[in-house]
C-alpha cells in the first residue's frame, strides 16, 4: 500500500513554481467569505465558510466530488440564484462590499466576477461574435474598440494567432480546448475582478490541459483566478494558496507550497497522498 | 442451421418483419394514392382522339362524335333488369361512357353506350374540337366561315384535304383576332372599369360618413362631387370602348356539321380554344397539354367551376397559410416562452400546458363554429360599428373573410407551435445560458440573444405542423370566409392592395364545391382528382420550404448536439 500511496503524493519540489514562501497575512484581499452557510431545501450543502481570497493570485479548491467546492465557487458570482430551491445565509463580500445585499445588480456583479464553466460552451456564434457578446450586451457597439478588445482578449487567451483568419467562422467547428481557450476569451474581454475557473480543463486532453495551466500562469498579472479542480498536480501546479474542502466545510487554507509539503490536518495529508477512503 | 419457434419470436424477428411490412404497406399506400390522384388529375388535360362511330339502339342507327372517357364491364343482370337485350350465358358485357359534347344542341354532353352497338369506329383527321365559355366543348366538322353574316369561306367534306386545311388556317386566324379582342375587354373590365367601381365605392362610403357624421363642409362634398363626375367620364369612355370592342369580338362565325348531320352556326367570340385533336402529333398535344396545364393553374374557372382554371383558389390557399403563419408564430413563441421560462412551475402552469395539449384536440368544426360566433359577428360586427358605419348595413368585418379565416386557423395551429417551441427551449443545455449569463447578461437578453435563436429550429418544427394541418383543414373555413366563386384576389392593385376583409377560394372547399355539388358530375371528376393532387403539391411545396428553413437554422445552431 504504502509504495502505491508514494504514486499519489505530490513531489512539489520538483515542479518549476515561481513564487515560494507565499504567505496570506501579507495579501491584498479580494473576496471574503464570511460565515457562509448555503442549502438546498432542507439539505446544507455548506456549514459556514470563511476565507480570504487573495488579489492576482492563483486559488485553487481541492476536495473529493461532492464536498462542495463548485458549490462554493459559483456563490462568488451568484450562480445559485439560478436554483430555485436555493438558500443562502453569510456574507460574502467583494472589495469589501457584500454580494448577497439587496441593492447588488446581479448583472453588474457577474461582468466583474467572470465564470468559465466545466464544459466548453461557446455560443452557436462566429468566433468574433463570441468574444464580442459581453461587450455588446455592455452597449458597446464601435466596431474598432470591439476589434481592439476582441483581439486584446484573443491574444490573453493564447488563442489569437490559431484563429486570426478565421474569426468569422463558427466557433462550434473549433477543437474542445480552442474552445475552452475561447471561453476564457470571452470571460477576459468583459475585463473582470475575478476570473472563477471550474474544473476549466477536465474535458480537454493533456495538451490542451497543459496549454491552459500555462494560460491561468499567464493571467494572474491582470485577475484574481479561483480555479476548482479535481486533479490534485494540476492544482499544485497552478496555484499559489489552496484551500481543501470536505463535506461541506473548508478543512485547511494555506499557500500551496506549505499545503502539500506540511499539511497540518489529518485529512488534508490523508486526501493528498491519495489515501483516502 | 434450424431455429424452433420460440428461439425465432425471442430473437425479435418477427417484431422487425411486422414492423417493416407495416412500413411497406404505408408507403405502399400513400404512394399508391398519390400515383392514383396524379394520373387520373393529370390525364385529364392530355388532348383525347374524337371518335365517330354509327351507335344503333333498336332499329334506329345515328352518327355519334365524341372522347371515349371509361368502360366498364356491367353485369348482365343488371342490363337486363333496364330493359337491354343481352344473350344468354353472357355474364357480363361493356360499356363505353362517350363525351359527346354541344350541350347546347343535344341533351347531354355526356353519354353512355353498350359498347357491342357502337359500329364503324373511326378517327376522322378532320373533326374539331372547341371549349367554349359556355355550353362546354363543341365537337363536329368545320364547314363555314362567316363575317358580319356574309360567308366567306365554305368547304364541304370529310376527308383531310388541302382546301380543308386552308379554311382552318382561317379559322384560327379569327379565332387569334378574338383572343386578342377578348384580353382587352378583360383588361378594361376587370382593371380599368373594377378600378373605377372601387374607387366611385369609396367615394360613396366617404359621402355616407360625412352625412353620419353631419358635416356641413360644403367643399368636402363639393370635392367627392367633383371627383365622382371625373370618375363617371372616365367609366363613359370605357363603355364606349368596350361597345366598340364587343361589335369587333362578335364579327366573325363559323358553322360547323354535327353528329346528327345538322348545321349550326357559332360565334367565334364564344370560342376559347379549338383543335383538330385526331390530326395532332405527338408534339402539338404536348403543346396542347402545357397550354391546358398553365391555363389550369393560372386561369379563372369557368362554367361553375368544371372548366378553366384554379388560380384564385391556389391563389387563397397559399395567401391564407402565411397569414395564418405569421399570426400563429409570435402568438405560439411568446405563450411557449412565457410557460417555459417565466411562468412559477406549479399546479396551475401544468393545468394551462394540459388544456393547451387538448385545445389540439379539439375538432375543427369546433373552431370554425367559434370563429363565426366571436370573431366574425361579435369583433367583426364591434368592428363594423366603430370604424365602419358608413357601410352599414352591408357588413365590412362584420362577414366571413381572409383575416377570419386566418385567425381561426391560427387559433387551431397555435397549440402546435406551443408545444414544439417548448420543447425546443427545454432542449437549449443549460451550459449555454449559464455561459451567457455569467458574461453579465441578464435573462431577458440571454433569452433574445442566445435561448431564442438556438430554439428556432424547433419554433420551425412547430410552424410546419401548423402549416400543414392549416393547408388541409376545410370545415372551419366553410364557416368564416371561403367562398366557390371570388369576384377578386384577395390581392390587389388597389388601395389598400390587400383586403382581408375579402373572402376568398380555397383549394379544399374548391374539390368539395366541383366535387360534389356540380351540375356536371362527369365533366367535374377529372378536375377533382387535378385538384386535390394540386393541393397535395400545394401543402408539399409549403412545407418544403418551411422544412428548408428550418434546415438551414439547424445548419447553424447545431450546437444542439453536445
Amino acid at each position: 500500500m504504502t509504495s502505491e500511496a508514494k504514486t499519489h503524493a505530490i513531489d512539489i519540489a520538483s515542479m518549476q513554481r515561481g513564487e515560494s514562501n507565499l504567505n496570506l497575512a501579507d495579501e491584498q484581499i479580494t473576496l471574503q467569505v464570511k460565515d457562509l452557510r448555503l442549502s438546498y431545501g432542507d439539505k446544507e450543502a455548506l456549514h459556514g465558510i470563511n476565507m480570504d481570497i487573495p488579489k492576482n493570485r492563483v486559488t485553487a479548491f481541492i476536495g473529493p466530488s461532492g464536498c462542495g467546492k463548485s458549490t462554493l465557487l459559483r456563490c462568488f458570482n451568484r450562480m445559485n440564484d439560478l436554483v430555485d430551491s436555493c438558500n443562502i445565509t453569510g456574507q460574502l463580500l467583494l472589495d469589501g462590499d457584500n454580494i448577497y445585499d439587496r441593492t447588488v445588480n446581479v448583472a453588474d456583479l457577474r461582468r466583474r466576477v467572470g465564470m468559465v464553466f466545466q464544459k466548453p460552451n461557446p455560443f452557436p456564434k462566429s468566433i468574433y461574435e463570441n468574444v464580442a457578446y459581453g461587450l455588446r450586451i455592455q452597449g458597446i457597439n464601435k466596431k474598432r474598440v470591439i476589434d481592439e478588445t476582441v483581439e486584446w482578449a484573443l491574444r490573453s487567451a493564447a488563442l489569437w494567432d490559431e484563429v486570426k483568419d478565421r474569426l468569422h467562422e463558427s466557433a462550434l467547428g473549433m477543437s474542445g480546448g480552442q474552445q475552452q481557450r475561447l471561453v476564457i476569451a470571452r470571460t477576459v474581454a468583459v475585463k473582470p475582478e475575478v476570473l472563477l475557473l471550474d474544473e476549466p480543463a477536465s474535458a480537454l486532453d493533456p495538451i490542451s490541459t497543459l496549454k491552459i495551466e500555462e494560460l491561468i500562469h499567464e493571467l494572474k498579472d491582470d485577475f484574481t483566478i479561483v480555479i476548482v479542480t479535481h486533479n490534485m498536480q494540476q492544482a499544485a501546479r497552478v496555484s499559489d494558496y489552496t484551500a481543501f474542502m470536505y463535506m461541506g466545510d473548508l478543512i485547511e487554507f494555506g499557500a500551496t507550497d506549505a499545503l502539500f509539503t506540511k499539511p497540518e490536518k489529518k485529512q488534508t495529508e490523508d486526501y493528498i497522498t491519495g489515501r483516502y477512503g | 442451421m434450424r431455429y424452433s419457434v420460440k428461439e425465432w419470436t425471442k430473437s425479435g424477428s418477427p417484431w422487425v418483419w411486422l414492423n417493416a411490412g407495416a412500413v411497406a404497406i404505408s408507403v405502399i399506400m400513400v404512394v399508391g394514392l398519390l400515383g392514383l390522384i396524379a394520373v387520373r388529375g393529370l390525364a385529364h388535360f392530355w388532348p383525347a382522339d374524337v371518335m365517330q362511330a354509327t351507335y344503333t339502339q333498336g332499329e334506329q342507327s345515328r352518327r355519334i362524335l365524341g372522347e371515349l372517357v371509361q368502360q366498364e364491364m356491367v353485369p348482365a343482370e343488371q342490363l337486363r333488369g333496364a330493359g337491354v337485350k343481352v344473350p344468354e350465358g353472357v355474364e357480363a358485357m361493356r360499356r363505353d361512357l362517350l363525351k359527346v359534347g354541344n350541350r347546347d344542341f343535344g341533351s347531354a354532353d355526356f353519354v353512355w353506350a353498350m359498347d357491342h352497338l357502337v359500329t364503324e369506329k373511326s378517327y376522322p383527321e378532320m373533326i374539331m374540337a372547341a371549349e367554349r365559355l359556355e355550353w362546354g366543348n363543341f365537337y363536329g366538322y368545320l364547314r363555314e366561315i362567316r363575317e358580319s353574316g356574309e360567308t366567306v369561306a365554305r368547304h364541304e367534306g370529310y376527308a383531310k384535304s388541302d382546301e380543308y386545311l386552308a379554311i382552318w388556317a382561317e379559322f384560327q386566324q379569327r379565332l387569334d383576332r378574338v383572343l386578342e379582342i377578348r384580353d382587352q375587354i378583360l383588361e378594361i373590365e376587370k382593371h380599368k372599369i373594377g378600378s373605377i367601381n372601387y374607387e366611385l365605392e369609396r367615394l360613396r362610403l366617404k359621402e355616407r360618413s360625412l352625412e353620419l357624421k353631419q358635416s356641413t363642409d360644403a367643399q368636402a362634398y363639393a370635392d367627392i362631387e367633383a371627383r365622382r363626375a371625373e370618375l363617371n367620364a372616365d367609366y363613359e369612355v370605357l363603355q364606349q370602348d368596350l361597345i366598340d370592342l364587343y361589335t369587333q369580338i362578335n364579327r366573325d362565325s363559323f358553322v360547323a356539321e354535327i353528329a346528327d348531320g345538322r348545321e349550326v352556326e357559332i360565334s367565334i367570340a364564344k370560342v376559347v380554344r379549338a383543335f383538330l385533336p385526331n390530326n395532332m402529333g405527338t408534339g402539338g398535344k404536348l403543346v396542347h397539354y402545357g397550354a391546358k396545364l398553365w391555363e389550369f393553374l393560372s386561369d379563372e374557372p369557368r362554367e361553375a367551376n368544371t372548366e378553366g382554371g384554379i388560380f384564385p383558389a391556389i391563389f387563397g390557399t397559399v395567401m391564407m397559410v402565411i397569414l395564418m403563419s405569421v399570426l400563429v408564430t409570435p402568438f405560439g413563441v411568446i405563450a411557449a416562452v412565457y410557460l417555459r421560462e417565466y411562468a412559477t412551475q406549479g399546479f396551475i402552469t401544468r393545468l394551462i400546458r394540459i388544456a393547451v395539449n387538448n385545445l389540439a384536440g379539439v375538432p375543427s368544426i369546433v373552431y370554425g363554429v367559434f370563429g363565426l360566433g366571436f370573431f366574425v359577428y361579435f369583433l367583426g360586427g364591434s368592428i363594423d360599428d366603430l370604424f365602419f358605419p358608413e357601410a352599414k348595413p352591408s357588413p365590412t368585418f362584420g362577414t366571413g373573410g381572409l383575416m377570419w379565416a386566418s385567425i381561426t386557423l391560427a387559433l387551431l395551429t397555435v397549440p402546435v407551435v406551443i408545444v414544439a417551441t417548448e420543447e425546443g427551449l427545454a432542449r437549449i443545455p443549460r451550459s449555454v445560458r449559464e455561459g451567457s449569463l455569467a458574461l453579465g447578461a441578464t435573462k431577458f437578453e440571454t433569452l433574445m440573444k442566445v435561448v431564442l435563436p438556438m430554439a428556432s429550429p424547433a419554433m420551425m418544427t412547430g410552424v410546419i405542423l401548423a402549416i400543414a394541418r392549416a393547408a388541409g383543414e376545410v370545415a372551419p373555413l366553410m364557416l368564416v370566409g371561403v367562398v366557390k366563386l371570388a369576384p377578386s384576389l384577395p390581392l390587389d392593385g388597389n388601395y389598400p392592395f390587400l383586403h382581408l376583409d375579402q373572402k376568398f377560394m380555397h383549394l379544399g372547399f374548391h374539390i368539395y364545391d366541383v366535387g360534389f355539388q356540380s351540375p356536371n358530375v362527369e365533366a367535374a371528376r377529372p378536375l377533382v382528382y387535378a385538384t386535390a393532387f394540386l393541393l397535395v403539391v400545394v401543402i408539399a411545396l409549403l412545407n418544403f420550404s418551411a422544412i428548408a428553413i428550418r434546415n438551414h437554422l439547424r445548419e447553424k445552431y447545431k450546437a444542439l448536439e453536445m
